[in-house]
């Protein structure tokens, strides 16, 4: 009994000296955000504003006129790149987890493939491409793109490599089709993977940053990053709106994970019952 | 398989057609707008390439890949991201793993853990470097607080043998989290029943996870591991940030990338650049087949 | 206007559930529209900018002036879409960027266009022959800035000097002087100095000494005895003296910082940093004055930025009107009024010696080396940058890191 006790004491102490050290840098940084320049700058580590003001968070609404518009494309596209993802990826990873078809293994590779090459060489004939199917400062020259995600087709394949196989044979039994076994058995029991794609695929569109910068000329079209990266200036950096606009930056993805983080909770149960 | 065999020809060719019809945005997007554009990476890496005024490629052979060979700050590249990629890894999925399986547990207030712990994943990776840069200066906090405990204070950005390492910990700080939520999700999927009879069957809480966590999780841990290989292989932004964009001091914080892209954006060499973006491709490649195999045997046992 | 964008917004929406349309483009024909390209550095300058824009529409009413900015990787992103033929006609471009862009003739010579009453004698000779190839005219220079000595009048009081250095002997021992360890807490507060070890920064001190950064075909050739004397003095002053700090080891981003938060006493900084410490440290006791002179000599950088026209601009002749218009002396005028850059043309210059503030900026101009070195020049800036920062913290010595620098700098394995 007192051993038990202690492990737990030891467990849930690891636990909170870990929390602070994901935590802190962030206090740090929301603070700083409620500071003047001058403060952040010469005011050391202290984590309560001396001389606190929203300055730095009017100076975004107010300067930056148009950053209502820059909310609404970031979420524009944030939603429907996550929306597109969620689907395409998981009827490809659904596909080579669990369909035999000739050129399974080749396409399996050359979708690994794909992510080895990194995206700075890329970058040049990806903007020909766009460019010449005329979506160069446009919406879907930010969505299309980025409607597949190789990264998350490859988890969605490893998720449903080892999902049990027992409710697909009772559906294809039932006479349903692959389409409808898909969509009405296998994407509702795929949950707890489908809530970490939609987090991950909203953030990775949310902070998109060098595509939007390349492909965008029209200041109306801007998403919140490259509106944002206006203060940080060609010699200065100015902290203390930097660090708030990271703050409104941080809190929709925030929002989102702490939304879907509820299906990794409630398990799924497969077993033992329809 | 056996059973594959009995299949009749006809239900083969239907499975075959909707496999394809699952796949067909994923082949026309990926093929557009990855395969096209490494293709014509593969073409840049085979030409000296002009890409101000007028556009023109003149075909010279192997040259690049020639030169690639003696270069000598690819292989200091080569050999600091090795580095990396080795220590970051396996740091980054166990930590990860661990996280995972204490949250997964019931624990208190694990909701609050959770969000918090997934903090550093939801910031942009400039954001974070910045206040990392920050608290890490000589007069920083992260030395006040080694002071403070009593321990030497480092000069962790300018000095070269410490540089890398705390990219290092900044990465497995603000990625773990990022697969400690796809153990989280792969967990939920294990089903409770075969813990259930393994309580019966008297089996201690390790044994559990040790025969049927870890087995059940294996398909994501395979993921885990490609995904971490090849995302740090790719370290760009930190060292980028660190180093003003040179790689230095004395070449400590160069990665490929940031030697392609300083080649590519700054020197304009860019069939130089493809060319060594297909040898960082084909090395990648090699970590992952080499992991592949050894995971396999470690199946075996 | 907001029912306006309202409109704009639910048709980009349609657009979007579609995926079908792409953006049309609303273009009359009978106006001619002109793209403008260039950074932001700061909120107040590109308000003035944005007048200026206005002002250029209503005196030429057929020309439409499309601002696009380019916040970060400015360079990275004009090149992408030089590549792609969709680069804007009027781009901003660092004379330090220029021979490569001259070279490849990926820009349109602006000698056909200049008029007599342009009066391009106006401009500072120095900045207009940065964007010279071939007696051809590549780029317009919109302003400049010098580099020059900041320092902390207080700390000077209390360490008790009373002139700034003339001198970079004088410097270093004041540095020492003015090294404090404030709260006694055995680390130091203040730093004398603050340096930049980058060569953009260092240049000068390479110059100074009689030493040459390239050679006449372009190649890195700064690793003589002469040329690295003036750089000795940066390092034996960070290494023995300890009396100076790099931004990053005190956790500042630039020099600016390091004075305003009393973490260095004196730094070497442009123009810009005047406004900036305005803003942000209005309490602080400064003066300026000329940057030290180095091995007898005086040097500084000069930095300068020009108005180009592409190649393939579609309206070459409303392009111009444009530059001519934002480089014309009015302009130039309005422009520089906030103090963040010097204007390049010397009749505006004249409201500019009147201030005391400016003189060592202006004085300055007289004998700064333009930032700008051949096509070679990011190659040997890449090098130099990582090899100077190895010798500072005593990885190498300065003549074995700058050796390296420059071989690395001038090694070409694809000449053909």
């Amino acid at each position: 009994m007192n051993r038990f006790y202690w492990s737990k004491a030891i467990l849930y102490a690891s636990l909170i000296f870990y929390a602070i050290i994901t935590i802190l840098p962030f206090i740090w940084a929301l603070s700083a955000s409620f500071k003047p320049l001058e403060e952040i700058l010469t005011g050391g580590l202290s984590f309560i504003p001396k001389q606190p003001t929203l300055d730095n968070y009017k100076q975004i609404f107010i300067e930056q006129p148009i950053f209502l518009r820059w909310f609404l494309n970031s979420l524009i596209v944030a939603i429907c790149v996550t929306a597109f993802n969620l689907l395409f990826n998981s009827m490809a990873g659904y596909a080579l987890a669990r369909l035999q078809f000739p050129g399974q293994n080749l396409w399996f590779f050359l979708i690994l493939a794909v992510l080895m090459v990194p995206g700075q060489v890329t970058l040049i004939p990806s903007y020909l491409i766009l460019k010449t199917l005329g979506w160069l400062n446009s919406y879907q020259g930010l969505i299309v793109p980025s409607a597949v995600n190789a990264t998350f087709i490859f988890m969605m394949r490893q998720f449903f490599v080892s999902f049990p196989r027992e409710l697909e044979e009772a559906a294809t039994l039932d006479g349903l089709g692959r389409l409808e076994t898909f969509f009405k058995i296998v994407l509702p029991l795929a949950k707890p993977a489908l809530a970490a794609q939609t987090i991950f695929v909203f953030m990775g569109s949310w902070n998109n940053f060098l595509m939007p910068l390349v492909i965008l000329s029209d200041q109306e079209l801007f998403t919140l990053p490259l509106g944002l990266n206006a203060f940080k200036g060609q010699y200065v950096t100015y902290w203390n709106y930097l660090m708030a606009a990271s703050m409104i930056f941080t809190l929709p993805a925030l929002v989102i994970y702490a939304f879907f983080n509820r299906y990794f909770i409630q398990g799924v149960t497969f077993t033992g019952g329809k | 398989m056996f059973n594959l065999k009995t299949l009749s020809k006809n239900k083969t060719i239907r499975e075959s057609f909707s496999a394809y019809l699952f796949m067909t945005p994923t082949i026309l997007i990926l093929g557009v707008f990855l395969v096209l554009p490494i293709i014509f990476a593969v073409f840049l890496a085979f030409h000296k390439v002009k890409i101000l005024g007028e556009l023109n490629f003149k075909w010279i052979n192997g040259q690049n890949f020639l030169c690639l060979v003696n270069d000598e700050r690819v292989w200091i590249a080569l050999k600091n991201t090795a580095e990396y990629v080795a220590i970051v890894v396996p740091v980054q999925t166990i930590l990860a793993l661990a996280l995972a399986t204490i949250l997964n547990a019931q624990i208190k207030g694990k909701n609050w853990f959770r969000i918090i712990f997934f903090l550093p994943t939801v910031t942009s990776s400039a954001v974070l470097t910045l206040i990392f840069m920050w608290m890490l200066n000589s007069n920083g906090s992260i030395n006040t607080l080694l002071g403070f405990i009593g321990l030497p204070a480092y000069n962790w950005i300018g000095d070269p043998d410490v540089a890398l390492k705390a990219i290092m910990l900044m990465n497995i700080w603000s990625t773990a989290p990022f697969y400690m939520v796809i153990y989280l999700a792969a967990m939920q999927d294990i089903p409770e029943s075969l813990y259930e009879a393994a309580t019966l069957d008297g089996a201690t809480t390790w044994e559990k996870f040790l025969y049927i966590t870890l087995p059940f999780l294996k398909p994501v841990t395979f993921f885990i591991i490609v995904i971490g290989i090849i995302g740090t292989f790719q370290l760009f932004d930190q060292s980028y940030i660190f180093s003003a964009g040179s790689g230095g001091p004395n070449n400590a914080t160069l990665t490929l990338v940031l030697l392609i892209y300083q080649y590519a954006f700054k020197n304009l060499e860019m069939g130089y650049a493809a060319a060594l973006a297909l040898m960082l491709a084909s090395v990648i490649m090699m970590a992952t087949v080499i992991q592949r195999s050894l995971y396999r045997e470690e199946q075996l046992k | 206007m907001r029912a306006k964008r309202l409109a704009g917004f639910v048709i980009s929406i349609l657009a979007l559930i579609t995926l079908a349309g792409c953006r049309t483009k609303d273009t009359i024909p009978a106006q001619q529209v002109v793209t403008l390209a260039g950074w932001q550095s700061n909120l107040s300058e590109q308000r003035l900018l944005k007048q200026l824009i206005q002002k250029f529409e209503e005196k030429y009413p057929h020309i439409k002036v499309k601002y696009e900015v380019i916040n970060s990787e400015y360079m990275s992103v004009i090149y992408t879409r030089l590549a792609g033929g969709t680069a804007p006609d009027v781009f901003y471009l660092e004379a330090f960027e220029a021979p490569r862009l001259m070279k490849e003739g990926a820009l349109e010579s602006l000698n056909a266009y200049v008029t007599t009453d342009f009066n391009i004698a106006d401009f500072e000779k120095r900045l207009l022959d940065a964007f010279r190839n071939d007696g051809e005219i590549y780029g317009i220079p919109k302003d400049f800035s010098t580099l020059a000595l900041f320092y902390n009048k207080q700390a000077f009081k209390e360490a008790g000097i009373s002139q700034p250095p003339r001198n970079w002997e004088e410097l270093i021992r004041y540095s020492q002087k003015l090294t404090a360890d404030k709260n006694k807490d055995g680390k130091i507060d203040r730093y004398g100095f603050g340096v930049s070890p980058e060569l953009a920064r260092q240049y000068f001190m390479i110059k100074a000494c009689g030493g040459e950064l390239t050679d006449q075909a372009g190649k890195a050739a700064f690793a003589t005895p002469v040329g690295l004397k003036g750089l000795q003095f940066v390092i034996d002053q960070y290494r023995k003296d300890q009396s100076s700090a790099q931004p990053s080891d005190v956790g500042a981003s630039w020099g600016a910082e390091m004075l305003g938060a009393g973490k260095a006493a004196m730094v070497i900084e442009g123009l810009w940093a005047i406004p900036n410490l305005k803003d942000t440290f209005p309490r602080l006791n400064y003066a300026v004055v000329e940057v030290p002179a180095v091995c007898g000599k005086k040097g500084t950088m000069a930095f300068t930025v020009a108005y180009a026209m592409n190649k393939d601009a579609k309206n070459k002749p409303a392009a111009w009107e444009l530059i001519a218009f934002l480089t014309g002396t009015e302009a130039m005028k309005i422009s520089t009024s906030t103090g963040f850059a010097l204007p390049s043309r010397q009749s505006v210059m004249q409201t500019f010696k009147q201030n005391p503030q400016y003189i060592p900026f202006t004085t300055g101009a007289g004998y700064a080396t333009v930032w700008q070195g051949g096509e070679r020049l990011s190659k040997i800036v890449t090098s130099f940058n990582n090899q100077f920062i190895s010798a500072m913290i005593g990885q190498q010595s300065l003549s074995e890191a700058m050796q390296k620098s420059q071989e690395t700098a001038n090694k070409d394995c694809m000449t053909p």
